[in-house]
């Protein structure tokens, strides 16, 4: 799966999860936040991804992120993970 | 999973694939399962055997009784096993028995309720006052009763679960500002114009022990026509001139709308209550499931209850005390070098920083050399500031604190150094 493919899967969570959005003027470089979400948004957006996508990264790894361009990173590293 | 089980936390765990709604996601069986886990979760839901005192005893999983000082307790005033507080709700006890056996609307209201609340309501320099059978109970409640869909819900992104959990059930929008941070509040604020708005903060937040910023919160809920909510759950009974709360502390509590308050605490006992205008208190009765469909509290708790607001109020003894105890612990702990974040309260944490098993060792070592502080472990509190939470209570004595002092410096400070 190639890092486009992740970015999609979020994109279009982000849409079904946050209210007033435009998936087509997502900007990777924000965070959720600037979007509107608020945490128990942004829960559910990551958890219904990692689900798509059959990967589990601990919420602890998840703190430190910025933007979702660095969520797409780390998804990207555990769906790597899982197909090695 | 079996490597990196203490990656992972019950955060993890909320969803659930399984195919049957009676069984549990499969990797949390085996994440619970795991020995790291096990040893973890060992520290959670041990047994007292005694009452929770600063002295106390807790059972072993052998069965044997261990003595202990326990630093965990919200039993901040020692008002759970006052004399007087004892004697109040032994007699009422007699009198009323053990449950109130109704709803408030239909049987359940006595007369110790409708007093309890009056005094309260004083006590708060509010107009009416709403009991709950348990503050989780009374902050969702209340959220639940004041906020509709198309509303909007700002609060601060360390306020407790159950206002966030009475939020969810109001079906109003929910923004969570930044820790204290009142550019953050602001942006929401501005954003949420020509809304109907609450702004919900604590008076005293739990993990941290430091204080809302209510002069800023207050000027910018005015500036933006938004309602106040104060949770005092950690600071009632013990900060202001007369123990009202942190509202008082600041000279403010005519600015805040609504002023909620645990009795589980300061107190001793168990309930929660929310005081404001008389006209919303009583739309409020029609529409806060956790009043209107639980049964009223308890008779003879409500009795320990109305005795402990009278010992705790009838002068500042008890708040001496507990600043006094306060200054002495913090002074201990900042001597030892530890990391008390930003504490302004008798909520003291201890920071140990990103590692859950550093956490869990240092739990460990100090449960056997006597001292009951509990680790407290993402996602409760950030996954880099892990800690330990010390409750200061007025009955810690001078001796006591000195040994915990002891027992801290050869686990957790040293531990950190080296």
């Amino acid at each position: 799966m190639t890092k486009e493919q992740i970015m999609d899967v979020i994109k279009k969570n982000i849409v079904a999860n946050i209210e007033d959005i435009d998936g087509a003027t997502i900007d990777p470089a924000k965070s959720m936040k600037d979007y509107g979400a608020n945490s128990l948004d942004m829960i559910e957006v990551v958890s219904t991804t990692m689900r798509e996508l059959k990967i589990k990264v601990p919420r602890s790894e998840l703190t430190d992120i910025n933007n979702i361009e660095q969520l797409a990173d780390k998804f990207m590293e555990y769906v790597n993970k899982d197909n090695a | 999973m079996p490597d990196k089980a203490l990656s992972f936390s019950l955060a993890d765990f909320f969803f659930n694939d399984s195919p049957d709604v009676l069984t549990p996601p499969s990797d949390y069986l085996s994440w619970i399962q795991h020995p790291k886990i096990r040893a973890a979760m060992q520290f959670f839901g041990q047994q007292f055997v005694t009452a929770p005192r600063s002295e106390a005893e807790v059972l072993d999983p052998d069965g044997s009784r261990r003595k202990v000082i326990n630093m965990t307790s919200y039993n901040y005033l020692g008002l759970s096993s006052h004399p007087e507080v004892i004697q109040a709700a032994k007699e009422a006890l007699d009198r009323y028995g053990l449950g109130a056996s109704g709803a408030p609307l239909l049987s359940g209201t006595f007369d110790l309720h409708v007093e309890f609340a009056r005094r309260l309501a004083e006590f708060k320099q509010k107009e009416d006052c709403l009991l709950y059978s348990s503050g989780l109970g009374g902050n969702l409640g209340a959220m639940q009763g004041l906020l509709r869909k198309g509303d909007v819900l700002i609060m601060d992104e360390r306020c407790h679960k159950s206002l966030i959990d009475g939020g969810t059930l109001s079906g109003a929008k929910m923004l969570f500002f930044s820790h204290n941070d009142m550019k953050s509040l602001e942006a929401m604020l501005e954003k949420s114009k020509g809304k109907r708005v609450l702004v919900a903060f604590e008076g005293v937040y739990s993990m941290d022990g430091d204080l809302a910023n209510l002069p800023e919160i207050v000027r910018l809920a005015e500036n933006y026509k938004a309602a106040t909510y104060i949770d005092e759950a950690h600071s009632t009974l013990m900060f202001g001139p007369n123990g009202r709360g942190v509202a008082e502390h600041f000279g403010l509590e005519e600015k805040v709308g609504v002023s909620f308050g645990t009795l589980s605490k300061s107190f001793g006992g168990v309930g929660g209550f929310v005081c404001s205008n008389a006209a919303i208190i009583n739309y409020l009765k029609g529409y806060s499931s956790p009043w209107n469909f639980s049964c009223s509290p308890s008779p003879p708790v409500v009795a320990g209850l109305m005795k402990a607001l009278e010992v705790a109020t009838r002068d500042s003894t008890l708040r001496d005390k507990l600043w006094a105890n306060t200054a002495y612990l913090k002074k201990g702990l900042l001597d030892l070098k530890l990391n008390l974040g930003g504490s302004e309260s008798q909520v003291i944490p201890i920071i140990i920083g990103a590692s859950g098993e550093k956490l869990m060792q240092f739990a460990g070592e100090i449960q056997r050399r006597g001292l009951f502080l509990q680790p407290v472990d993402f996602p409760a509190v950030p996954a880099d500031a892990r800690r330990f939470r010390i409750s200061v209570s007025t009955q810690f004595t001078k001796e006591l604190m000195d040994t915990a002092l002891n027992i801290i410096e050869d686990v957790i400070a040293r531990g950190l150094r080296d």
